[in-house]
């Protein structure tokens, strides 16, 4: 809600994502040069693979006061820089899934060309989809293995917790929304609080009651160490698929 | 440990060749082999012995107990119900307190719990709070609790011997001399420990502390967690907790008559070494208390 709809351009080479768009309010058009020609602050977000051949393609029209911001998974800064203006205000931006519900994580890095007006204009803007930090490059691909993923996991874990309600008697659905329910109160008390984890799980456990029993199991099932496992095994392959 | 004057302590030993007494002889205790005699110049009587030890030990030194006695039992395992059982036919209203202490308490850094009896009054309890806090931390919990101390702090140094003998292998193996390797080993958890206990905050709080962005330790920390080291520990605390009431249970249960055990555990006992902690000392080690230090 921090830019009227109407100053929103959004370009594609068919009208099928574009529909979406049209109905939040915004204008669109098939043509990406026109974009740049339209606007100042210009979201790449293409599938990598895609990117280099849209640069190409922009490159003539981008000036000294455009502001890029790549989307695209993988495409480091560098290589943006390499295909655009030397000099062009060029930032590197890695959102996750919830944004889409306000409740996103997002990381984002400047390139040589970019200053602390941009990182901040970027932020301002980005804070309104959930959580907006600058970074140094090389935590992108960390917030991939922990955040970009990480969704994943937590839709995982929210799962076979549905399954454990359900297998003690439980219907499916109100246990998967008291799953969900339980992650988003959880996360909002750590937010909120500040407080250690550790701590907050601490508070939880009563002596001898049944959280303390359940967190034995979990303990027994090294689930400290395979998260780790996943946040890493991502975050390589991350770095992999960047230097393809 | 400096509360209670020498000589106001006397011990009580059957056999005298044993190393324990001339420790406690050097300290300046009175020293003597008559449990009774022990009983009637004491106030304060802190039963040293074996857990299966404990009924004759009553038996004997019952009839000598009065009311200002207050009985002090650090056998595992061993309820308080059970040892106002045995003492009422002597007394009517025996002050027994249950204590669970660890080895520590050697080097004054103890860790000692105790519950009191229902006979003995919060001063009583005061009291041998303050003794047993002279040799490192003491305080009083409901006597359903002292199974678990027992698997946490009473067993407790074996894990951790068992842990600086292991870490002491790994600064070997990555090159350095053993001696060194278990001296850094144990400064590291005597330090670590004493952080945790000055600090507020959270174990895991200070682990992070530790921990920089993939730096050494984080990485160590990671080929722990994989191990299950934190479900090891809990584990192991709650075998020993589980064991020690199933050790309870069953000398509840023991039906075999005191003098037919008494034999055989004489005998046995004449054989052990003890060691100078208050756990597991095989004599009865009684201490007085003329007049309570202030």
């Amino acid at each position: 809600g921090k830019v009227p709809a109407g100053s929103i351009l959004a370009s594609a080479p068919s009208n099928k994502n574009l529909d979406a768009w049209r109905e939040s309010g915004c204008r669109t058009t098939h043509c990406n040069l026109e974009v740049l020609q339209e606007s100042t602050l210009v979201f790449l977000a293409t599938k990598p693979h895609v990117l280099p051949g849209v640069l190409q393609e922009i490159r003539p029209a981008v000036g000294p006061h455009h502001i890029i911001v790549s989307v695209a998974a993988g495409v480091t800064l560098q290589t943006l820089q390499r295909l655009l203006p030397a000099g062009t205000k060029v930032l590197r931006l890695m959102p996750n899934l919830p944004c889409v519900v306000q409740a996103g994580a997002m990381v984002f890095a400047r390139g040589s060309g970019a200053g602390d007006g941009e990182a901040a204009l970027l932020k301002n803007l980005l804070s309104s989809c959930g959580l907006c930090e600058e970074v140094p490059e090389s935590y992108i691909n960390i917030h991939t293995g922990l955040s970009g993923s990480g969704v994943a996991y937590v839709y995982l874990f929210a799962e076979a917790l549905a399954e454990g309600a359900v297998k003690m008697g439980m219907p499916g659905s109100l246990a998967s929304r008291i799953a969900a329910q339980t992650l988003l109160g959880a996360a909002k008390m750590m937010l909120e609080s500040g407080e250690h984890p550790a701590k907050l799980r601490g508070d939880v456990c009563t002596p001898g009651g049944t959280t303390i029993h359940a967190l034995h199991q979990l303990e027994k099932g090294a689930l400290r160490a395979t998260v780790m496992n996943a946040v890493e095994a991502a975050t390589n392959r991350a770095c992999d698929m960047a230097k393809d | 440990a400096g509360v209670l004057a020498a000589h106001k302590i006397t011990a009580s030993s059957p056999d005298t060749d044993l190393p324990t007494v001339s420790g406690l002889r050097k300290m300046g205790l009175n020293f003597t082999v008559s449990n009774k005699d022990t009983v009637k110049s004491s106030d304060v009587l802190f039963l040293a012995v074996k857990p299966p030890i404990i009924p004759f030990i009553l038996e004997e030194v019952g009839p000598d107990i009065e009311a200002r006695h207050i009985v002090v039992s650090c056998a595992a395992g061993v309820t308080i119900s059970s040892i106002e059982k045995k003492l009422s036919t002597f007394c009517p209203t025996p002050k027994v307190i249950r204590c669970m202490t660890n080895t520590p308490v050697i080097v004054r850094e103890g860790a000692t719990v105790y519950a009191t009896g229902t006979h003995a009054d919060v001063e009583d309890g005061k009291l041998v709070e303050q003794l047993m806090a002279s040799v490192g931390f003491c305080t009083e919990v409901e006597e359903d609790l002292i199974d678990a101390v027992t698997g946490l702090s009473g067993s407790g140094p074996a894990y951790a011997f068992t842990a600086l003998d292991a870490l002491a292998d790994g600064g070997v193996k990555m090159g350095l001399p053993r001696r060194l390797a278990v001296r850094l080993g144990a400064q590291a958890l005597l330090g670590a420990a004493k952080m945790l206990l000055e600090s507020e905050q959270h174990p895991g709080q200070l682990k992070d502390n530790v921990c920089s962005p993939g730096g050494a330790t984080i990485h160590a920390l990671h080929f722990l967690e994989s191990g299950g080291f934190r479900s090891l520990l809990i584990n192991a605390v709650e075998a020993s907790c589980i064991r020690t009431r199933e050790l309870q249970h069953l000398a509840d249960q023991e039906k075999i008559s005191p003098a037919a055990i008494k034999k055989t555990l004489l005998d046995k006992v004449k054989l052990e070494s003890p060691s100078l902690s208050v756990a597991s000392a095989s004599k009865v080690s009684l201490f007085t208390n003329k007049s309570p230090s202030s």
